[in-house]
């Protein structure tokens, strides 16, 4: 089977479109270490007491995001986190347990001093730890991260199963709208009253369900095609490039959980 | 050196009736063998048969023979099929992995399953993207493609594993015209440039009168016609076992119909 | 160890890890689309997770629970509000418990006749002494189960009540099931959903008072609110709340999967590592799917 080859196959190394560098200092660091980084956040947020805890950690990532251009996407998700922002804030002010510093009295209810700061603190905390998680999902692209995993040693099952689901909800959303554009057209009630809605919920379901098990047959089969599930490792055509600062910063974030568990449990008993 | 099905028979798991059989085949290197049939006539299940996936990655039970290359296909493990079958089907859109970002990725997926070093990998990746045809498309999302050239992406990351044959059920049914006429092209020219042997089942049977050498007809899970392509398609029983014969045919048979001459001049004419 | 890995492996066909992505997709979309579009109060986020446990067991379930969970808040365009990141253990939970389920036989259709209904009533029975149990201590005290004596009528009425709802509810999806399809077999899935709905808000409160404070931004919080306004802790709260939300949610999510693989066809199902358990055993061998 001779065929020749094309002039690009003369060169070995790899496009640029398949190498895909990210630029900035945060972003080109080794995707484990983003994930060390969110760790030592989240751990942060939670174990080291008070307003210190979440503060430094908000501090943290947005001073991180601002660096790496990603500040309007954490915006994005803190505003989704509205709602159950407010209702932290309304149920605590109103009904923390034990509190008896009442702000005013409006009627039979009460908002207390506690009940805010209370409320604000949890917050703070939420705030902290999610933003932390989203900069590094921000951060990372999710082919950075299988391919890095892989490195370590994910199965090529774990990478594909990843992999795929991540690319599926989009395509899945689409036909869930493409369905309800229909059914609508047909007078499912998205709006009404909520037995209404929940009749809407079969016709809908049904068809995205059934149309995505119908794909796994041939989805399986096309895996075996390519030869899914000979033995030994895949080759990886890229990897993240995993330096000695990121080395150097994953060590410290281990060390530093490590420091901060240890203050907290020792502050306590001494 | 072929792919040869003897007195096979073979039931689905779960299934009380036979869907294939008896059926004996054979699949030449060099060689594009179509076959048509009606609906439930046997077709798809005649090429997992063929390539070793009935019953390796679908159960079910095999009676008979395949062989491919002179080695029992039963012997063989999915991968190893993989080599030296390539599998393709008709939605372009599941037979991509849904987790590359270029077409270059995707078609370097299954040499990098089989692990061969990064080198090896591109070189194969090339050689697959140039004999079908879509080297322009290799900086592509794989997504994003058309109907057509999704199929030939999935031509191509199926012949990145070097096989010998390829086995391709109804790979057009899906596809406009243009598409068509696309993947034709690109199976013509795989096979002229590869040698590989080719099973081409398809409803389209303009498409095999352009590229089949010979074709056989399915019914009922068994073989109701085999032979050279142009007697095959132009053979009048082909109506009763539900299969449209090309235009060229049905053409030819109103013209003679009509009381007028066809002459071989005016079916080159016609193409 | 060999038994154990090739256990492991025969749950992980290539077709089960197809089956994963197209579940993990499943969960998150109708989750989404029920939670935030819909707006009715009810998850219905493991309908993949439950399938994919039932059809190829245990291990997969698990991880297909976990990992709905950890893409979801990761997933581009939806992934923002849902917040539910931490709940990966229970979701994880929830896949092993269908994948048992799965293995036991409980989603095969069965025929109403003798033994099976007796089956069927002592299953009723043990789930709904369970539930019982499970309402009286959790609602019986301010303190998570703490031994409590039924002698304190109001408390006892709160438990009473959450406990008759949800078998109002069962009662409801069983009669409901029998009348589309009459099989027996829908009786054992809705307790199997209750039974995971109570071991999902049991594992889950804890997790929701420490990261969320129990609330989640949805209508549910006013029940948590209610609770709170009549003095209990934030956990005790949370695992009231959790004791009515899910029980009817992986009821519901049950009673659907169990029509879905019922309406799938034979040869789809058979194919899976459970797929035997679920369609009934073949009349004759036929050589099955290598694993892995």
């Amino acid at each position: 089977m001779t065929v020749p080859l094309p002039a690009a196959a003369e060169n070995p190394s790899l496009p640029q479109y398949v190498i895909r560098e990210p630029s900035g200092p945060y972003r080109s660091l080794n995707p484990a270490t983003k994930l060390s980084v969110a760790a030592l956040e989240v751990v942060a947020a939670f174990v080291i007491p008070g307003w210190l805890g979440p503060g430094l950690v908000i501090a943290v990532v947005l001073v991180t995001a601002a660096s790496s251009r990603t500040l309007r996407g954490l915006v994005i998700i803190g505003l989704a986190a509205l709602p159950l922002v407010v209702s932290i804030m309304v149920v605590n002010l109103f009904l923390l347990p034990g509190a008896v510093d009442p702000i005013a009295r409006i009627g039979p209810l009460a908002p207390t001093w506690s009940g805010f700061w209370f409320g604000l603190l949890t917050t703070a905390r939420l705030l902290a730890f999610s933003s932390a998680l989203a900069l590094a999902y921000l951060t990372t692209p999710v082919d950075d991260l299988l391919a890095d995993m892989s490195r370590r040693g994910l199965g090529r099952r774990g990478v594909f199963v990843v992999g795929a689901a991540v690319q599926m909800v989009p395509r899945t959303i689409e036909r869930v709208g493409e369905i309800m554009d229909a059914q609508r057209a047909r007078g499912m009630d998205t709006e009404g009253r909520i037995w209404r809605r929940a009749r809407g919920v079969v016709p809908l379901a049904g068809p995205v369900v059934f149309g995505a098990l119908a794909e796994v047959e041939e989805r399986t089969m096309a895996l075996e095609s390519r030869a899914f599930t000979a033995p030994g490792r895949q080759t990886l055509l890229r990897v993240p490039p995993d330096r000695s600062i990121d080395r150097a910063l994953r060590w410290l974030a281990l060390v530093s959980v490590a420091a901060i568990v240890a203050v907290r449990i020792t502050g306590r008993m001494g | 050196m072929a792919i040869e099905l003897g007195s096979v028979r073979y039931r689905y798991a779960g299934s009380s009736s036979a869907a294939l059989g008896p059926v004996d085949l054979r699949v030449e290197p060099g060689r594009v063998l179509g076959v048509v049939g009606a609906n439930e006539s046997g077709k798809t299940t005649l090429c997992l048969v063929a390539s070793g996936f009935a019953p390796a990655v679908v159960g079910g039970r095999l009676e008979g023979s395949v062989q491919i290359d002179g080695i029992d296909a039963a012997t063989l493990r999915p991968h190893e099929l993989a080599q030296r079958c390539g599998l393709l089907f008709q939605n372009a859109a599941t037979q991509l992995s849904g987790t590359t970002a270029t077409v270059l990725e995707e078609v370097a997926f299954g040499p990098c399953n089989l692990g061969l070093p990064v080198a090896e990998v591109m070189e194969r990746v090339w050689w697959a993207l140039r004999a079908v045809g879509v080297v322009a498309l290799a900086p592509r999302d794989p997504a994003r493609l058309s109907g057509g050239q999704g199929q030939l992406v999935a031509l191509a990351s199926v012949l990145a594993l070097r096989p010998r044959y390829l086995i391709l059920d109804e790979p057009t049914s899906e596809l406009d015209p243009a598409g068509t006429a696309l993947v034709a092209d690109a199976l013509a020219r795989v096979a002229g440039e590869t040698g590989a042997g080719i099973l081409l089942v398809e409803h389209k049977t303009d498409v095999l009168a352009r590229i089949a050498d010979e074709v056989v007809v399915l019914e009922g899970g068994a073989v109701a016609l085999a032979g050279p392509a142009a007697a095959v398609l132009s053979d009048p029983r082909l109506a009763e076992l539900g299969v449209e014969p090309p235009a060229r045919v049905l053409l030819e048979r109103e013209v003679r119909a009509a009381g007028f001459d066809w002459s071989a001049g005016l079916a080159e004419a016609i193409g | 160890m060999d038994m154990l890995k090739g256990w492991v492996a025969r749950q992980f066909t290539t077709r089960v890890i197809v089956l994963m992505p197209v579940a993990i997709a499943i969960n998150i979309v109708l989750g989404y689309t029920v939670q935030s579009v819909l707006k009715l109060p009810v998850y219905v986020d493991s309908i993949g997770t439950i399938l994919v446990g039932c059809v190829a067991g245990p291990l997969p379930g698990a991880i297909t629970g976990i990992l709905s969970n950890l893409i979801w808040q990761y997933a581009p365009g939806i992934g923002a509000g849902s917040q539910i990141g931490p709940f990966a253990i229970t979701a994880g939970v929830i896949g092993l418990l269908a994948g048992v389920w799965g293995q036991l036989g409980v989603f095969r259709p069965r025929r109403g006749h003798g033994l099976n209904i007796v089956a069927a009533v002592v299953a009723v029975v043990l789930i709904g002494a369970l539930a019982l149990y499970t309402y009286g201590r959790a609602f019986s005290s301010p303190e998570q189960f703490s031994s409590a004596t039924f002698k304190d009528t109001s408390v006892f009425d709160q438990s009473r009540f959450f406990f008759l709802a949800v078998m109002v509810v069962f009662v409801g999806l069983v009669a409901w099931a029998l009348l589309l399809r009459r099989d027996i077999g829908a009786v054992f899935a809705i307790s199997a959903g209750l039974f995971t709905g109570i071991v999902a808000a049991v594992l889950s409160a804890p997790v929701y008072a420490f990261f969320y404070g129990g609330l989640s931004g949805s209508g549910t919080d006013a029940i948590v609110a209610a609770f709170r306004a009549g003095g209990d802790s934030l956990y005790q709260a949370t695992l009231k709340q959790g004791l009515l939300s899910d029980p009817i949610d992986k009821m519901i999510t049950t009673f659907v999967v169990f029509f879905l693989v019922g309406s799938l066809s034979r040869r789809f199902v058979a194919r899976f590592p459970n797929g035997e358990k679920i369609v009934g055993p073949e009349a004759e061998p036929v050589t099955t799917p290598e694993a892995g």
